[in-house]
């Protein structure tokens, strides 16, 4: 069981500021996910569920507590040492896309494997299978401006997929898309978790949330309800 | 590896300034004007450096060069004599003193100058005349354009032969070819065996030798001008007649080496004192004069590499202020690619290739720029200066250096930039 973790946080507390101005926005998180589970964290605005997420993608630090990423305690790492596992163990995909708009959609797609020094060949061809896989083969060389939105976020979906993450992390990915484009995205997730990924979800959406296997509910920077580990599996392989 | 990824970086950082090139190009301005004005200065330095050696070089660095001066407290006394004798400078007791008693000269050539009516036919002319060693024109380098200079065989028989220069030539206003005639110096006749090729003398060499620009001396071997015209030169005014006799006019000394010319000049200066009251004569040194120059030339480096400065200093503030505000937009760019895994030093080295581009860019329109405008001032004025392949090479390494000196703040502050934050921002 310890070999399918991929994400054990425990005691995680997050406060801002210093002195009597503090405030602790997270009090004491405990999740832990394991490998292949796809999971919504929802919450109000407010309940810490952000906060979460930048501790969980390794752009910020808990003030208490310990963060493990696939065994890994991340949660004291330098800021050059956060920036690698970013690299290696971390796939985004956001609500507005973040796209570079000065790149084109490979550019944009190669950019991780940029930062982990992989030779030119390597990435040009692994970002076309990607580009590829997400059903955008035909414009490699367009600018993020020249796509609609439901396209801009596989771009990015395929971004996150490149370096291989252990854990693909993804904020609202829908918020910004209509809903056919949504339910495509949405899809694609579903298919990604169907082929054995790690998947952290955040959504205000219940529709969405209901048709994920399992789900964290915050609020007020605590975790409500957690089915617990290993319910966020294929049903399949449960089965299994 | 390493380099395909070094290029890579800079084909980015070449591409983000190609997205807004106004901006760039002004930013590049600075630059422009801050390197053209480094280079233009640096080929003026060395071309006034290359004048004043080649000056010297004329003169000889292993020279002294004594001249007869006159005093300038030597009024004419307040008589009713209608004649009057005048006798200063250098004597043959000088020249013979320093022969014998200073151990560091290899060699020493006396000079003598009259001023001497000169006929030609029924013409009539004033000549500076010139006695002087075989050795002195070769020294100098005054060659022959026609016929030939007199040599050592003609100093010997005191040959009544000169070798006149074609500022005289023109003044005699003959149709005959001057080469061969006989002209009239004092009263005796000489045979114009030469004449001279023009010489491109700086004003100051041709002061050092006595001579002027109008190029009309007359030179003679010193054997002969010691037998016939001696060594007084007559004046007649209206009225009064004055004779100034100055045995030598000229001294050159020449040192057996470059390290021992100061030193001569010491003892020359020594020697010199002790025998004359009056300071009718004055030494010229063309290595002091190097020296002198250096000085000067200190002082010009020093006010260049001001002025060089102050204008790469407003360049460098244009690129760092240029950048920050980049960095302020390209905000959200910075976080992504934060959020993507570039650590600090990647976005550092991102925006100090940028940095850097504009500047060298900038460094290589600059070094065009001063190159063209130097050859302009050449052009208009009578400077000189001297253009060296290594000006490519210095305007690259000044413009980077500006270029990183000033990109290091804005590319670490985009560094440091919170991603979750930069991410957010719109």
């Amino acid at each position: 069981m310890d070999n399918d973790e991929v994400l054990r946080l425990e005691g995680v507390a997050k406060v801002y500021g210093e002195g009597s101005a503090a405030l602790e926005v997270l009090h004491g998180i405990d999740i832990l996910v394991t490998s292949g589970e796809f999971v919504g964290i929802v919450g109000a605005s407010g309940s810490g569920k952000t906060t979460l997420m930048n501790i969980v993608g390794c752009l910020d630090r808990p003030t208490r507590g310990s963060y493990a990423l696939n065994g890994e305690d991340v949660s004291r790492l330098d800021d050059d040492k956060l920036s690698l596992v970013r690299n290696r163990a971390i796939g985004f995909v956001f609500q507005s896309f973040n796209l570079i708009q000065q790149m084109t959609v490979l550019e944009n797609v190669e950019l991780p494997l940029f930062y982990s020094h992989t030779p030119k060949r390597e990435r040009h061809e692994r970002c076309r299978a990607l580009i590829e896989a997400v059903g955008l083969s035909h414009r490699p060389g367009h600018y993020p401006t020249q796509l609609s939105g439901g396209e801009c976020q596989r771009v990015a979906i395929a971004r996150a997929l490149v370096n291989e993450p252990a854990l693909l992390l993804t904020d609202e990915p829908t918020g910004n898309l209509d809903s056919k484009n949504g339910e495509e995205v949405l899809k694609i997730f579903h298919d990604l978790h169907a082929e054995g990924r790690t998947i952290l979800m955040v959504t205000h959406n219940p529709e969405i949330a209901q048709g994920l296997p399992r789900i964290i509910e915050m609020r007020d920077g605590e975790v409500r309800s957690d089915p617990g580990p290993g319910s966020g599996r294929l049903v399949a392989e449960a089965l299994a | 590896m390493i380099l395909g990824r070094m290029l890579e970086v800079f084909v980015l950082g070449v591409r983000n300034l190609l997205r807004n090139k106004l901006r760039s190009f002004l930013t590049m301005l600075g630059m422009i004007f801050g390197v053209a004005s480094v280079i233009a200065m640096l080929s003026v330095g060395a071309g006034a450096r290359h004048e004043i050696l080649s000056r010297i070089q004329e003169l000889g660095v292993r020279n002294v060069i004594l001249n007869s001066v006159k005093p300038p407290e030597q009024i004419k006394p307040e008589t009713t004599e209608t004649q009057w004798k005048n006798k200063y400078g250098l004597t043959f007791e000088d020249a013979d003193y320093i022969e014998a008693v200073l151990p560091t000269v290899e060699r020493m050539l006396r000079v003598n100058k009259i001023r001497q009516r000169l006929w030609y036919g029924s013409k009539r002319l004033e000549a500076s005349v010139l006695g002087v060693e075989p050795e002195y024109l070769e020294m100098f380098g005054l060659k022959a354009g026609r016929g030939r200079v007199f040599n050592e065989l003609d100093a010997r028989k005191k040959a009544k032969v000169c070798v006149i220069r074609r500022g005289l030539v023109r003044q005699l206003e003959t149709v005959e070819d001057p080469l061969g005639m006989w002209l009239d110096i004092g009263d005796f006749p000489f045979q114009v065996i030469g004449i001279l090729e023009d010489e491109a003398f700086r004003s100051h060499t041709r002061k050092a030798l006595n001579i002027d620009a109008a190029a009309q001396e007359v030179y003679i071997p010193y054997s002969t001008s010691m037998r016939t015209l001696g060594t007084t030169t007559f004046i007649e005014r209206s009225g009064s007649q004055e004779f100034t006799e100055v045995d030598l006019d000229q001294i050159v000394v020449t040192t057996r080496h470059q390290d021992e010319v100061l030193r001569t000049s010491q003892m020359l200066h020594a020697a010199l004192g002790r025998l004359h009251d009056d300071v009718d004569y004055e030494v010229v040194v063309p290595l002091e004069l190097l020296q002198q120059s250096e000085q000067t030339q200190k002082v010009f480096n020093l006010v260049m590499i001001l002025i060089a400065s102050i204008s790469l200093l407003v360049g460098g503030i244009g690129i760092a202020n240029i950048m920050l505000a980049t960095i302020t937009e390209r905000t959200k760019e910075i976080g992504i690619r934060r959020a993507l895994g570039a650590r600090r030093r990647d976005i550092v080295i991102q925006f100090l290739t940028e940095t850097t581009a504009i500047a060298a860019i900038g460094g290589l329109f600059g070094c065009l720029f001063g190159v063209l405008g130097i050859l302009g001032i050449v052009q208009l004025t009578n400077w000189t200066a001297m253009i060296a392949p290594e000006y490519v090479l210095i305007s690259l390494v000044i413009s980077c250096s500006v270029g990183i000196l000033f990109g290091i703040f804005p590319a670490r502050r985009a560094a440091y930039m919170d991603p979750i934050t930069a991410l957010r921002y719109e």
